[in-house]
C-alpha cells in the first residue's frame, strides 16, 4: 500500500444544545458525515463544495483539532485519532495547514525570524542561532521573500507576501502532509496564481501530499491531481481531475463546474448555466434519503427521494453517488 | 475550457541574494508604534513627565528634606508655609512637606504593588480559564462571580481587623480584591484569541500549552491589560486613601495621603493647608494615571480612538 493519508469512514457531529442552566441536546449538525478517502504520497487532492459543505471541519479533523466523532484518520498507518496526547504532538509536525485568512493565520507580535525558528524548531530542537537563522534564510528565499526582511513583523507585509510566510511556517517542520485551506480566496486573483504556483512548486520539488481545500473550481481544477466534491458532509463524486472536469457524472459537480466564469464575454454571453434551485438543506435537519434531490432538475419519484444514494465506483477511480437524481439515466450504473 | 488562473505569470524571480546579516532591517514592532502614537498624544506626555515627577520627589526628596516624617517638634506647631517648612507644619509639629513625600511613598507604592499582585494573579487564572474552557472554565469563572458578589471594603476590613493593621496586608488584600476583574477580562480576551488562526497553527506544531499560552495568547492580552493596569492603580490608590480615612490603613506615625487628607480634614477649619496640599498631590496623581491610561488605550488600540 502506497497511501499515506486514509480516512475511514469520518464523521464529526456537533451537538446542538438549548437551554441555560440544564442543556438540553435538541439536534446533531453531521458536518462532516462518513467520509472515506485515500492519498497516495505525492498526490495532491483538491476538495471542493460550496460554503458550509463540511470542507474546513474535514481539514480540521484530519488535524486533529477537531475531535471526530467516529472513523479512523490513518497517516503512514497510524491512527491518528487513537493517539495519546503527547504522541500526537510528536505526529503533528508531519502534517501542517495553511489557513485561509492570512491576516489572522499569523501571530502580531512575532517577527518572521521567531514565527519561522519557532516552527522549524519542532523538528530540529537543538539547533544552534548561526544554522537556524540560514535555515530561515533559505526557507524564505524558497517561499520567495526577501531574507532581510525576517526582523519584521506580519503586519508590515502585504496579504500575498503573508500567505508566502503562512506557507513557510507550515513547511518549516518538513511535513508530510499539507493540508491547505482555502489559501488563495482572501488573496486578489493575480496574486492567486502567484500563490498557486508557489505551492504547486513545492510539492513537487518536496514531494508533498497535499489536501486542497477551495469553493472555486477553476483552482482545484488547477492544481489538482484528484478532486472530490463534497456536499452537505459527503463526498458525492471522486476522480480524476481531468475526468471529472471533462465528463463530470454528478449533477452537482455539473453546476458546479458551469458556474466557473469563462474570461471570454462570447463565450461567457452563450454558454448554458446550470443554475440549482434553492439553498443547501440545514445541516440540523437535512432532509431524509438523498440531501440532492429537492433541488435536483432531474426526474425522480418522491420514494427515490427519499432514498440514499450510494457512492460507486462507475469507472477505475471515479466514484459517483447514484441515485435517480443525482445522475442520468442512473439505472446504467445499477 | 480557459483557465483564469492560467495567466502566465512569470514564474517568481527568487532574490538571489546572499545572506548578509547586517542587510536584515529591523521591523516595527506593534509595541514601537504603540509608544509612536503615545508620544504624540500631548496629555498623555504631559501626564506621564508629571506623573514621574511626583514619584521622584516622593521617592528621592526625602533625602534632601532635612525633617524626618515622624519627627515632632512642638515649638513649631501648626505653622504656616515659610521657608523653614515649605509647606508648614502639622497639629504636632511635623513637617508636611516630609509627611507628604513620605506619604506619596505609600501611597504610590501600594497602588503599584497591589496592581501588581492582581495582574500576576488575575492574567495566569484568565489565560488558564479562557484556555482550559469547558467544565475548568465554569467552575473558575463561579468561583470570580461568587468572589465578586462579596462586599470588598467589609472583605478588606475584615482582613484587617482579623490579622492586624500591617501595610504588607495591605497590599496584598487590595491586589486580592481587584484581580478579579483582570480575570474576567483576560478571559474574554484569551476566548477569542483561542479561536484565532495563528494560535490553532501553534497548536498543530505541536507546541506545548504553556507556550502557547506565553508566546502567542498572552503577548496579545497584554494590550488590553496594561490599558486597565493603569487605570487600576489610581482606583487602589483611592480605595487605600479611603481605607486610611476610615483608619484602617496606614498605622501612624507611618503616613499616606490617605492619612494625610483624613488628619487634614479634622483641622480644615484651623488649618486649611493640612487638607489642601496632600490632597492637591493626591488629586494630580490620580489625573495623570487616568490620563496615561486613557492614551495608553488610544495608542494600543488605534481603532478604539476618536480621531
Amino acid at each position: 500500500m502506497d497511501d499515506y493519508l486514509i480516512l475511514d469512514n469520518i464523521k464529526t457531529y456537533f451537538p446542538v444544545y438549548k437551554g441555560l442552566i440544564r442543556k438540553k441536546q435538541v439536534g446533531i449538525v453531521k458536518a462532516v458525515d462518513g467520509v472515506s478517502l485515500s492519498l497516495r504520497k505525492g498526490e495532491i487532492l483538491g476538495l471542493v463544495g460550496e460554503s458550509g459543505c463540511g470542507k474546513t471541519t474535514l481539514s480540521r479533523t484530519i488535524m486533529q483539532l477537531q475531535p471526530a466523532t467516529a472513523g479512523r484518520v490513518l497517516l503512514d498507518g497510524k491512527n491518528l485519532c487513537e493517539l495519546s496526547s503527547s504522541k500526537m504532538k510528536a505526529e503533528r509536525i508531519n502534517v501542517q495547514m495553511i489557513f485561509q485568512d492570512p491576516y489572522a493565520s499569523l501571530n502580531p507580535r512575532m517577527t518572521v525570524y521567531s514565527t519561522l525558528s519557532e516552527a522549524i524548531a519542532t523538528r530540529y530542537p537543538n539547533l544552534g542561532r548561526r544554522d537556524m537563522l540560514e535555515r530561515v534564510s533559505t526557507l524564505m528565499k524558497t517561499i520567495g521573500l526577501n531574507p532581510s526582511q525576517m526582523k519584521k513583523y506580519p503586519h508590515e507585509f502585504s496579504g500575498g507576501q503573508r500567505q508566502r510566510i503562512a506557507i513557510a511556517r507550515a513547511l518549516a517542520p518538513e511535513p508530510k502532509l499539507i493540508i491547505a485551506d482555502e489559501p488563495v480566496s482572501a488573496l486578489d486573483v493575480s496574486i492567486q496564481s502567484q500563490i498557486l504556483n508557489l505551492l504547486l512548486r513545492l510539492t513537487k520539488e518536496m514531494n508533498l501530499t497535499m489536501i486542497f481545500i477551495s469553493h472555486d473550481l477553476s483552482v482545484v481544477k488547477y492544481i489538482s491531481d484528484r478532486i472530490a466534491v463534497m456536499y452537505l458532509g459527503k463526498i458525492v463524486e471522486m476522480g480524476d481531475a481531468e475526468t471529472l472536469m471533462e465528463n463530470p457524472l454528478h449533477y452537482y459537480t455539473k453546476a458546479l463546474n458551469s458556474a466557473v466564469p469563462v474570461p471570454d464575454p462570447d463565450i461567457e454571453r452563450s454558454r448554458c448555466r446550470i443554475v440549482l434551485q434553492g439553498d443547501p438543506p440545514s445541516p440540523i435537519k437535512p432532509p431524509k434519503g438523498c440531501a440532492f434531490a429537492y433541488r435536483s432538475p432531474l426526474p425522480h419519484t418522491q420514494e427515490e427521494a427519499e432514498q440514499e444514494g450510494h457512492l460507486k465506483e462507475v469507472r477505475p477511480g471515479h466514484w459517483v453517488e447514484v441515485h435517480p437524481a443525482t445522475v442520468d439515466d442512473y439505472r446504467q450504473y445499477a | 475550457m480557459v483557465n483564469p488562473c492560467n495567466l502566465n505569470v512569470p514564474e517568481e524571480r527568487l532574490p538571489s541574494l546572499p545572506i548578509d546579516l547586517n542587510q536584515v532591517e529591523g521591523g516595527s514592532s506593534l509595541w514601537a508604534d504603540a509608544w509612536y502614537r503615545l508620544r504624540k498624544n500631548r496629555f498623555a506626555v504631559i501626564s506621564l513627565v508629571v506623573f514621574l515627577g511626583i514619584t521622584l520627589f516622593s521617592y528621592v526628596g526625602p533625602f534632601f528634606c532635612p525633617y524626618g516624617f515622624e519627627e515632632m517638634d512642638l515649638a513649631t506647631r501648626a505653622q504656616g508655609l515659610s521657608l523653614a517648612h515649605w509647606f508648614g507644619t502639622d497639629g504636632l509639629g511635623r513637617d508636611l512637606l516630609a509627611r507628604v513625600m513620605y506619604g506619596g511613598r505609600i501611597s504610590i507604592g501600594v497602588g503599584f504593588i497591589a496592581t501588581a499582585i492582581s495582574l500576576s494573579i488575575g492574567v495566569v487564572y484568565g489565560a488558564i480559564s479562557g484556555y482550559a474552557g469547558g467544565k475548568i472554565d465554569s467552575v473558575m469563572m463561579r468561583l470570580v462571580d461568587i468572589l465578586y458578589a462579596m462586599p470588598y471594603a467589609i472583605f478588606i476590613i475584615l482582613l484587617m481587623v482579623i490579622f492586624g493593621r500591617n501595610i504588607v496586608l495591605l497590599f496584598v488584600a487590595l491586589g486580592a480584591v481587584q484581580w478579579l476583574t483582570i480575570a474576567r477580562i483576560v478571559r474574554g480576551q484569551v476566548l477569542s484569541l483561542k479561536k484565532q488562526e495563528f494560535v490553532e497553527a501553534a497548536v498543530s506544531l505541536g507546541l506545548s500549552d504553556s507556550r502557547i499560552i506565553l508566546r502567542h495568547v498572552i503577548p496579545n492580552v497584554l494590550g488590553v491589560v496594561i490599558v486597565y493596569a493603569t487605570l487600576t492603580v489610581p482606583s487602589i490608590m483611592l480605595l487605600e486613601a479611603f481605607l486610611s480615612f476610615l483608619g484602617l490603613g496606614v498605622q501612624p506615625p507611618m503616613a499616606s495621603w490617605g492619612v494625610l487628607i483624613k488628619d487634614g480634614a479634622e483641622n480644615m477649619t484651623v488649618y486649611p493647608w493640612t487638607l489642601l496640599i496632600p490632597s492637591f498631590f493626591f488629586s494630580l496623581t490620580l489625573f495623570c494615571l487616568n490620563f496615561l491610561g486613557d492614551g495608553l488605550r488610544d495608542a494600543l488600540d488605534p481603532r478604539s480612538s476618536k480621531d
